[in-house]
């Protein structure tokens, strides 16, 4: 059963790589915005430090380590889930996820991992140079056991943000319109974006409380980035990782309540 | 003129539909401005200065909140996309058969919706506004307010006339939506959107002030900031009025170069 699911997942992988075969162009294009995209963040964050030493007790180079995390984070999210998410409110509108319903797989599976977008991949090796390049700046050894942890965590975030907006978007079958999966996307990455300690002077904390406990996307990046150039939180590292899991078992349990609800569009 | 009347009043009654939808995103659009206040409390806190880069810390909370005004009368979603994909598809073809002008049309379409935009966002904006009232630089002389009301809608037309002329480009590039994203992000970066463009440092700002960007949104926004003598303030709508006039006469150029090489693709 398993090595079948193996097999789908490669051909997944290989019919989607083909779709891009076709516009080549674009992940030339894709990765030309994205440096262009970085250009301008690091642009921004030299006016930053211009004018302040430390944003609540980040330094440039940590902030720079936190700016190359969320990439990945973001980059990784984009490549395997968010084409597919997004997808999944239209083809209950129209009718078409009668055809991913009727095959014999989880359909969970196949709706979440069918199209793979590859040029969002092209955001890791940039992520990751960031990383390094603020690690040689900062010029502190880092242990095998850091990295580790950081690499699960960056999968841990890459769920809650998977779990979240599958969630989100499955419940569609109940709407049967669009859920905006994008908008929430881009809320929840800009709201991601800075280091999480921004969010505790304001009103008494009790959006940094929301971001945290509730609609949990603040962790995501920052959590990772902490455990490598910052403190690490044994509490706040057992509590994401939990969270992970929980909410990923969450979106399954919602996607089958979800689906027996379906009653298919038109004839 | 009274077929332009009609399009406009049929883009009005359109636009009326969808107004629950529009209260909420009203609203949700704001949240990404709060992560970027916070950001710039944290800055000044960490900074200990009064002023960064000639703005106090309520000036900088309003700049942000007034580019939301400003956008709303300059920003042109999906224009440049939507020009460049009728030339694409061959829809251009309905038009060029109508005794309308294309231009003329897009530019009257835009005007109904922005009129209904502004009309129906006021609400949610004086709300934001007023719960903002101790950063707000508080009511405009009436010099100030005329200043306000041209510059916005010189920021229109400028917004308009750059978008316009990005999607022309379709006449020359079969493939120009990659191109658009790239060119979104720059704009978002190079007009003041990001962060103020005072903040660049004195090198890079004379060139970034000298593009039209600057125009669309930084220098608007400085004049409905108070921030601007009223002479300063009349050279940049001066400025604007120059940019509009020659991304007019650009306009026209393409269009009718384009057409002579207008080959009418698709069934």
């Amino acid at each position: 059963m398993r090595a079948e699911y193996g097999k789908i997942l490669v051909r997944f992988f290989k019919n989607s790589l083909i779709r891009e075969m076709t516009f080549r162009g674009h992940f030339i294009v894709n990765v030309a915005s994205e440096i262009g995209w970085v250009a301008m963040m690091l642009i921004f964050i030299k006016v930053i430090f211009a004018n302040t030493p430390d944003v609540r007790g980040w330094t440039e180079s940590q902030y720079l380590f936190l700016m190359g995390t969320h990439m990945l984070v973001t980059s990784i999210f984009e490549a395997f889930f968010f084409g597919n998410c997004w997808r999944i409110s239209e083809l209950v509108r129209t009718g078409h996820l009668d055809f991913v319903l009727v095959r014999p797989a989880n359909t969970q599976f196949l709706l979440s991992l069918e199209r793979i977008n590859y040029p969002a991949l092209a955001n890791v090796p940039v992520g990751l140079g960031l990383c390094g390049y603020s690690l040689l700046e900062i010029g502190q050894a880092v242990s095998a056991g850091q990295v580790s942890l950081f690499a699960l965590l960056i999968v841990a975030s890459v769920a809650i943000l998977y779990a979240l907006l599958f969630t989100f978007a499955i419940m569609s079958v109940w709407l049967i319109r669009q859920t905006g999966v994008d908008h929430l996307w881009f809320y929840a990455v800009s709201l991601a974006r800075y280091p999480a300690e921004i969010y505790r002077h304001f009103a008494g904390g009790t959006l940094w409380f929301v971001l945290v406990f509730v609609f949990p996307v603040l962790m995501v990046s920052n959590l990772p980035a902490n455990v490598m150039v910052r403190a690490f939180e044994p509490t706040m590292v057992a509590y994401i990782l939990v969270v992970a899991v929980v909410l990923v078992y969450l979106s399954t349990r919602v996607c089958h309540i979800a689906l027996s609800w379906y009653r298919s569009a038109s004839s | 003129m009274k077929k332009y009347w009609v399009v406009f009043r049929i883009a009005l009654s359109e636009r009326l539909v969808y107004r629950a939808d529009f209260f909420i995103s009203t609203f949700l659009r704001f949240i990404p401005i709060i992560t970027t206040i916070l950001l710039w409390k944290a800055i000044f806190d960490g900074s200990g200065k009064a002023q960064v880069g000639g703005l106090a810390y309520s000036q900088m909370v309003s700049y942000y909140l007034l580019v939301m005004v400003v956008r709303a009368f300059g920003s042109m979603p999906r224009l440049a996309t939507g020009i460049s994909t009728d030339i694409r598809d061959g829809e251009l073809r309905k038009y060029l058969l109508q005794p309308i002008d294309y231009l003329t049309y897009l530019v009257t379409l835009r005007i109904a919706h922005k009129l209904v935009y502004i009309v129906m966002a006021a609400g949610p904006y004086s709300i934001v506004f007023w719960l903002c009232r101790d950063y707000m630089p508080g009511w405009p002389s009436g010099v100030n307010a005329v200043l306000s009301v041209v510059t916005l809608v010189l920021a229109l037309c400028l917004g308009f006339g750059i978008n316009a002329l990005i999607g022309l480009m379709g006449f020359w590039f079969l493939e120009v939506a990659s191109f658009i994203h790239v060119f979104m992000t720059a704009q978002y970066f190079l007009s003041g959107h990001m962060f103020p463009l005072g903040l660049l440092p004195d090198g890079v700002q004379q060139w970034v002030l000298l593009l039209p960007f600057a125009y669309e949104t930084y220098y608007p926004t400085m004049i409905m900031l108070q921030r601007l003598e009223t002479g300063e303030a009349l050279r940049v709508i001066a400025v604007q009025f120059v940019w509009v006039c020659v991304l007019f006469v650009a306009g026209r150029v393409a269009w009718n170069r384009g057409l002579r090489r207008y080959a009418a693709f698709g069934g």
